[in-house]
């Protein structure tokens, strides 16, 4: 039986850690595996060295560190099976949770943000990072790495983009742009100059690559870089008369007298225009009002429809139903004479119920001022 | 004749659980000589699967450690763990079962002596 000193074994440690292997227990590990077969098997006066080289040999194939690679590789994958079992699941839920938020998109119904933002989420954070996590495994080449990487962020991005603009997120453009920039000068480059130097990728690289530029491209020309003129025509109009109602409400004080009925029925549907006008305002441009520097920051309202974002937790709903019903109230008052009325015709006040989300934001914006006014000047 | 490392691969966790069963606890090397030892060399562990295999187990929390110093050296003991002890009936069981299979399948006759 031999006997090892401590310079042999620090010797052996050594080697073990230059040999690549990095993990401390697996050091420690290999270095007794290695010391008891030399202890058990050298002959008391055998050449130390030598045994060692050739002992060490048997353990791997082609270098040491295949050991660490492996004990890694089953420390990541354990849950290999769980892994795949959560990838199909997220991948179906968020599929669901896309259908069914897009059927009550489409059906202006309320839920549909809560079921196409559960989509993106479990989209975009679980289902890809899963697809990379379990695909990088297989992947042997560096490049093939990090074209998988590249193209799993661009997913995320991408998911994050559209996210942002349906719930009308500030920064929305910012990420959206980031995405087509790196997909164009970043993910397009890499895929195409990595694919196109193996025969067996060639053709299909290149189809893709103009797949690709052409989709990106078609994409880009339906971004807007800057608001048209005409919707930032209709912001500064929009701007205005908000700015005349703040002037007329200030220089006509109050004409009623106070803790009359009249006086809280004007108040109140003051009050209830504003915070219909705030929550269309937020749902478009993220803030309740229109700052005086709007310009500086590229507020503009882009006219659209009124969307999910009103009927979301029915505050929208809920307020039009107040303000009809207060306007309704005002009107039949017995002192009003007819031009004295508020008039509602051809306004969202007479929106069909279930029509309301395809109502015009602007317009429904620039009707509720107009309505404010008018009770200035009656 | 030494059996190829595709067959021992799958079965490797199911033998060191099961020696673990049976021995309070052992250290690497004393369990690839014993597995030589009972098999009479047909089955040599290789430190390259050995090694990967007790950490996975260790990570799963099948397996506790204990290190011990021998002289420079540190010595690292495995014991099956309460989980470790159920997990090893039921691989065990589990292999049997599939030997079963395989002899049906396989259509191999019991060998007379």
């Amino acid at each position: 039986m031999y006997t090892l000193s401590d310079s042999q074994i620090k010797f052996i440690l050594d080697d073990i850690r230059a040999s690549g292997i990095e993990m401390d227990d697996l050091q420690q590990n290999l270095l007794d595996h290695v010391c008891c077969i030399i202890e058990h098997e050298l002959e008391e006066n055998g050449d130390f060295e030598r045994f060692y080289f050739s002992t060490i040999k048997t353990f791997y194939k082609k270098e040491l560190k295949e050991i660490e690679t492996e004990t890694q590789n089953l420390l990541t994958f354990k849950n290999y099976y769980a892994m795949k079992k959560a990838m199909i699941t997220s991948g179906t839920i968020s599929a669901a949770a896309f259908i069914i938020g897009s059927f009550l998109k489409i059906m202006h119904w309320p839920g549909a943000i809560v079921f196409l933002g559960l989509g993106f989420i479990t989209f975009s954070l679980i289902f890809l990072p899963l697809i990379f996590l379990l695909k990088v495994g297989e992947i042997n080449t560096k490049r093939d790495k990090v074209v998988l990487s590249i193209g799993t962020l661009l997913g995320i991005l991408y998911c994050f983009s559209m996210l942002f603009q349906v719930m009308h997120w500030p920064g929305k453009h910012m990420i959206w742009l980031s995405t087509l920039a790196i997909s164009f000068f970043v993910f397009i480059p890499v895929y195409f100059f990595t694919g196109i130097r193996n025969a067996e990728t060639k053709v299909n690289t290149i189809v893709a690559s103009i797949l690709l530029v052409a989709v990106i491209g078609i994409q880009f020309t339906l971004t807007a870089l800057r608001p048209s003129a005409e919707t930032q025509n209709k912001t500064y109009a929009y701007v205005q008369n908000e700015q005349l109602l703040k002037k007329m409400q200030t220089s006509s004080g109050d004409r009623l007298p106070v803790g009359s009925l009249e006086q809280k029925l004007v108040s109140d549907i003051q009050k209830t225009c504003q915070q219909l006008k705030e929550l269309i305002l937020k749902n478009e441009t993220g803030q309740t009002f229109i700052p005086d520097d709007f310009e500086l920051h590229h507020i503009t309202i882009s006219e659209g429809i009124l969307g999910d974002g009103f009927y979301k937790d029915g505050t929208g709903i809920k307020l039009l139903s107040d303000l009809k019903a207060e306007i309704a109230l005002y009107n039949s008052s017995k002192l009003k004479t007819e031009e004295n009325k508020i008039p509602v015709a051809h306004t969202i006040l007479e929106a069909a119920s279930d029509r309301i989300g395809l109502y015009n934001n602007l317009s429904a914006l620039n009707e509720l001022t107009r309505i404010q006014m008018h009770l200035i000047c009656s | 004749m030494i059996y190829s490392s595709e067959l021992i691969k799958g079965t490797l966790k199911t033998i060191v659980l099961k020696l673990l069963a049976d021995n309070k606890k052992m250290y690497g090397y004393e369990i690839t000589q014993r597995v030589k030892e009972l098999t009479l060399d047909k089955i040599q562990i290789t430190e390259g699967a050995l090694y990967p295999t007790l950490h996975a187990l260790e990570a799963d929390g099948l397996v506790t450690t204990q290190a011990e110093y021998i002289g420079k050296r540190v010595r690292k003991y495995y014991t099956l763990s309460p989980t470790g002890k159920s997990k090893a009936k039921e691989k065990v069981s589990e292999l049997a079962d599939f030997m079963d299979t395989m002899r049906f399948l396989l259509d191999i006759k019991p060998t007379t002596a």
